[in-house]
């Protein structure tokens, strides 16, 4: 089931990437996040009030677990740039990239509570053979 | 074009940061209460961001009303795969995460390219298996590693 509902978020991924994409190609970068949030939170505010989840200030929480907001700001900035440079899929492939490598480095070190899994050069092949779809993508 | 290529790679970085950070915080104080953290946070920072950027004089409902509805919508899906992820993320080995929400979105991409652009690029096709050999290829490996690690 937990299957399923990650091949659903991959799809909506990229439908929301386009559409963020787009509000930002003709509202400009900055607007379209302010706007993308605004929406967002107002939907998320109505889901909280429709069950009627409370909000308590949590005092016992380490600063840095609210920063998600912040780094997803980076994250939708930068997409919208390549997704007008460079088209859906070129920038999906890229951001696995991305991911993969910042994986590697999350479980070698141990990051953010993850478990250690030490980096072995063997990963350098798959990275390598990442690399190399994303240049076939980019050239045909 | 460089630049645009290293932005998307550290796209990719922010969302691996983002989604576990988030989920950590989920995990204490509920599902929906993360994502409204999330987005309230991030409310903050786009703000800042368009006050320095100065782009907020060029905004005019007359841009608003040249934009298509539906390119609305992105915050409340943003909500909506904020909150599965959150959900999702520690119940599943990041192996079939990573892997099925690639294969999700090149997928979906390949499809939404072919509608916009009117191409089915075989390139991307090839390319977008090789991505994901090469990413099966690491998983596996992590996957051996834990196994090893019972033992």
């Amino acid at each position: 089931m937990y299957k399923l509902l990650s091949g659903l978020i991959g799809i909506l991924i990229t439908v929301m990437l386009v559409f963020n994409g787009t509000l930002s190609k003709n509202t400009g970068n900055y607007s379209s996040i302010v706007i993308i949030h605004l929406t967002g939170l107002i939907c998320i505010s109505c889901i909280l009030l429709i069950k009627k989840r409370k909000l308590k200030l949590y005092n016992n929480i380490p600063i840095y677990l609210y920063s998600a907001g912040a780094i997803g700001v980076f994250t939708v900035l930068l997409n919208n740039l390549s997704f007008n440079y460079i088209g859906a899929s070129l920038t999906l492939a890229l951001g696995l990239l991305g991911q993969s490598i910042t994986s590697i480095v999350i479980d070698h070190y141990g990051l953010l509570g993850a478990e250690v899994y030490k980096f072995k050069k063997q990963k350098l092949i798959g990275l390598t053979i990442i690399t190399l779809g994303i240049i076939i993508m980019t050239f045909y | 074009m460089l630049l645009i290529i290293l932005a998307s790679i550290a796209a990719g970085t922010t969302i691996v940061l983002g989604r576990n950070i988030n989920s950590s915080l989920a995990n204490r104080i509920g599902l929906l209460e993360g994502t409204f953290f999330n987005y309230i946070v991030g409310l903050f920072f786009s703000l800042i961001f368009l006050l320095i950027s100065n782009d907020y004089l060029k905004l005019s409902t007359n841009l608003l009303k040249s934009v298509p509805i539906w390119a609305f919508l992105g915050g409340f899906l943003g909500v909506i795969v904020v909150s599965i992820s959150n959900l999702v993320t520690p119940k599943i080995s990041a192996f079939y995460l990573t892997l099925i929400l690639f294969v999700g979105q090149l997928f979906t991409g390949i499809i939404i390219d072919y509608f916009s652009q009117g191409l089915i690029s075989v390139g991307k096709i090839i390319g977008g298996l090789l991505v994901f050999l090469g990413l099966y290829y690491n998983l596996t490996i992590d996957k051996k590693l834990s196994i090893e690690k019972t033992y």
